[in-house]
């Protein structure tokens, strides 16, 4: 029932209810290879069943998230990994972004926008939720983020589209505000995905915890 | 989001949820604004025209490649040496005088680790009760050399004030590191030799420990049982005490940290069931109540919705959003609180939901509650007129200016042709902005959703 050349899909989320409200929602549009509830077995059948995507929850016994995020990035790279989860946290998203998860969206998300965000991270491209959008323009703006050279640091561009997004805009608006193609606004996010990445690890990780402890 | 709504009525307080964190928490809450001051400042600093070939790395404490307090790593990434000739002349530089030691103590005091933005120093210094302990072994210390020198004894010659005060700044490292160095310092000093309280129970370990300690003693013992038979007997009684302490202390060493450890383990856990029965009060609270409110009115699903979304919105403050963003430093609401109350107050007055994404924050003054009110008003719009169930407000607080947005997705109008209500809101939104010094953007169409942008220059720029 599903259309040839869709993603192969593989949901983790400890939450049986959880996981059969995404399957129902996102069925018919993806392919759908597997379904695990804790770390050890979503790990052994990821990396036996290769999916193209990973909906991966955060808070899991036994590592959570992060853990499976960690081993399937190293046991199978070709496999993408998009986060789906209730956290709002700051350090929850910020590691597992930083730890190479592609996009992060909350489970609030509708089931058509899901599976756009599930074919954007098959095709490569990154997902941020508005929130992730904030999260990272408030890291940048309150220099959590400084690093010895400018290549790091955020161009207005890609600044401009994560506004965007928070303001809660689709990509498809973005690229007809701004006046570019999708394809474009894909590549800014992509790169300030990579920005992240590269950054200082320390100092975003204490941007996070200040968000949270002080 | 960003502030946390508690519940007035529940007379509950939220505390923090990292148990090992409790003691760094209450620092850092006393020195917020120095610690941001400081940061920024080091940033700022960090191109000196010294050496415009590299740049400038601040001297950082390694964590990574640490054998004690990373000090030796930390210069030798700072000035681009290989890290080994750097631990050799440490450890050769303990020669003349303990100069090397009585240095690296000072570095491993002083300098902050890399990460981390308050030294072993500041932060003993920050807390006063860690400030007495480190003063008062320090005085008993600095009494007996006093005593020692005062007898005559000549013992410690020259390595006696660099070796007091590195013991000193040993103390100050103990009490004041932080909890991610304590753990790995503890983690060392557990596998290394003699002391390991971790391996206590491997044969080889405590025979070795009790062969040395036995000798110890019993040196100690010969030489105390000789006071009187030659001239500089209080010499041997020294040694001799020192020895028989000493002896005992290999001994019963890995016993009394363990009990040590013990003791701050139950402590741990203690803390951690305190967290726990607070989550759980807070859960019978106010989430059982909701449920029981769902159940109640499940014939209208409208209500249940709204219920739902409100347990959701105030659970979702009470685990993610940092208390702090409450208030501002002067005890007023700041621009994030106040965007967080106008949250709040649609999703519960009209049932919709609201994404409410902050960036920056700061204190409020006349032109910026005129901004959060002229948002408000255009949120209470969109969710009246939109016939969404969601909308978007994303807020940046900038230097210079403070925008926010508000968006749906909903049917939207035609800014200029109709003069029905919408016209007669989007007017007061402009003319409450203009008043101010602001300005109000209202960019919409029919069926393409509205969006209203709302931009105030900052008055003062701190």
């Amino acid at each position: 029932m599903t259309a040839p050349g869709s993603p192969s899909v593989f949901l983790v989320d400890d939450h049986a209810l959880i996981r059969s409200g995404i399957r129902a929602e996102i069925a018919e549009s993806v392919h759908i290879v597997g379904e695990a509830d804790e770390v050890d077995a979503a790990i052994e059948l990821i990396c036996e069943r290769r999916p193209d995507v990973v909906l991966l929850d955060v808070h899991m016994p036994h590592g959570g998230g992060l853990a499976v995020l960690e081993a399937v990035t190293r046991a199978c790279p070709a496999t993408r990994v998009l986060v789906l989860s209730v956290s709002d946290a700051a350090e929850d998203v910020i590691a597992l972004i930083r730890a190479g998860a592609r996009g992060y969206v909350t489970k609030n998300i509708s089931g058509p926008d899901l599976v756009e965000a599930v074919q954007r991270v098959a095709e490569g491209d990154a997902v941020f939720s508005p929130r992730l959008a904030g999260f990272v323009l408030d890291a940048y703006a309150s220099g959590a983020t400084q690093v010895d050279d400018e290549l790091h640091q955020l161009t207005p561009r890609e600044r401009q589209v994560l506004r965007y997004i928070a303001r809660g805009y689709a990509y498809k608006e973005i690229a007809r505000e701004l006046g570019i193609s999708i394809k474009t606004v894909e590549s800014h996010v992509s790169s300030v995905l990579r920005k992240l990445q590269l950054s200082n690890r320390h100092q975003l990780t204490s941007w996070a915890n200040e968000r949270r402890l002080i | 989001m960003r502030t946390s709504e508690l519940r007035g009525d529940s007379g509950f307080t939220r505390i923090a949820r990292r148990p090992t964190d409790c003691k760094d928490l209450t620092i850092a809450t006393t020195t917020t604004q120095g610690v941001d001051g400081t940061a920024a400042e080091v940033g700022d600093a960090t191109p000196t025209p010294k050496t415009s070939r590299r740049p400038h790395r601040p001297l950082v404490r390694a964590d990574d490649d640490a054998v004690l307090g990373g000090v030796c790593a930390g210069v030798a990434r700072r000035f681009g040496l290989p890290v080994r000739p750097v631990r050799v002349l440490a450890i050769v530089s303990i020669a003349p005088a303990a100069i090397g030691l009585l240095a690296y103590t000072a570095c491993w005091a002083v300098v902050p680790r890399d990460g981390e933005d308050k030294s072993v120093a500041s932060r003993v210094l920050s807390d006063r009760r860690e400030l007495q302990i480190v003063l008062a072994v320090s005085t008993v210390m600095l009494a007996v050399l006093i005593t020692l020198v005062a007898i005559g004894v000549q013992g410690p010659g020259a390595f006696a004030w660099p070796l007091l005060l590195s013991s000193a700044g040993v103390l100050c490292v103990w009490r004041g590191a932080s909890i991610d160095e304590r753990e790995r310092l503890q983690a060392r000093l557990n596998t290394s030799p003699l002391v390991g309280a971790a391996t206590a129970t491997s044969w080889r370990t405590v025979l070795l420990r009790a062969c040395i300690g036995g000798a110890l003693v019993v040196v100690g013992a010969a030489l105390l049982s000789k006071i009187g038979e030659l001239r500089g007997a209080a010499v041997g009684v020294m040694i001799g005490i020192v020895s028989v302490t000493a002896g005992f202390l290999m001994m019963f060493a890995p016993w009394w940290l363990r009990t040590l450890r013990d003791l701050s383990n139950e402590r741990r856990q203690r803390v951690r069931a305190q967290e726990r029965a607070d989550v759980a009060a807070h859960l019978h609270d106010s989430v059982l109540q909701t449920l029981l409110l769902i159940q109640k009115s499940a014939t209208q699903p409208a209500e249940v919705v709204r219920l739902a979304r409100n347990q959701e919105r105030e659970l979702r403050h009470w685990l993610f959003d940092p208390p702090y963003r409450h208030v501002h430093a002067d005890g007023a609401d700041s621009f994030a609180a106040v965007a967080s109350d106008i949250e709040r107050d649609v999703e519960e007055d009209y049932g919709i939901g609201v994404e409410l994404i902050v960036v920056g924050d700061c204190g409020l003054d006349d032109a910026l509650r005129a901004l959060l009110a002229a948002g408000r008003e255009a949120a209470v719009n969109a969710a009246k007129w939109s016939g969404t169930t969601s909308i978007s407000i994303f807020a940046e607080v900038e230097p210079e200016t403070v925008s926010l947005f508000v968006r749906d997705v909903g049917v939207g109008f035609d800014p200029e042709a109709v003069g029905d209500d919408h016209k007669g809101i989007a007017h007061s939104i402009v003319e409450r902005m203009a008043r101010h010094g602001g300005r109000a953007t209202i960019r919409s169409a029919a069926d393409a959703g509205t969006e209203v942008e709302l931009v105030m220059a900052r008055a003062t720029t701190p």
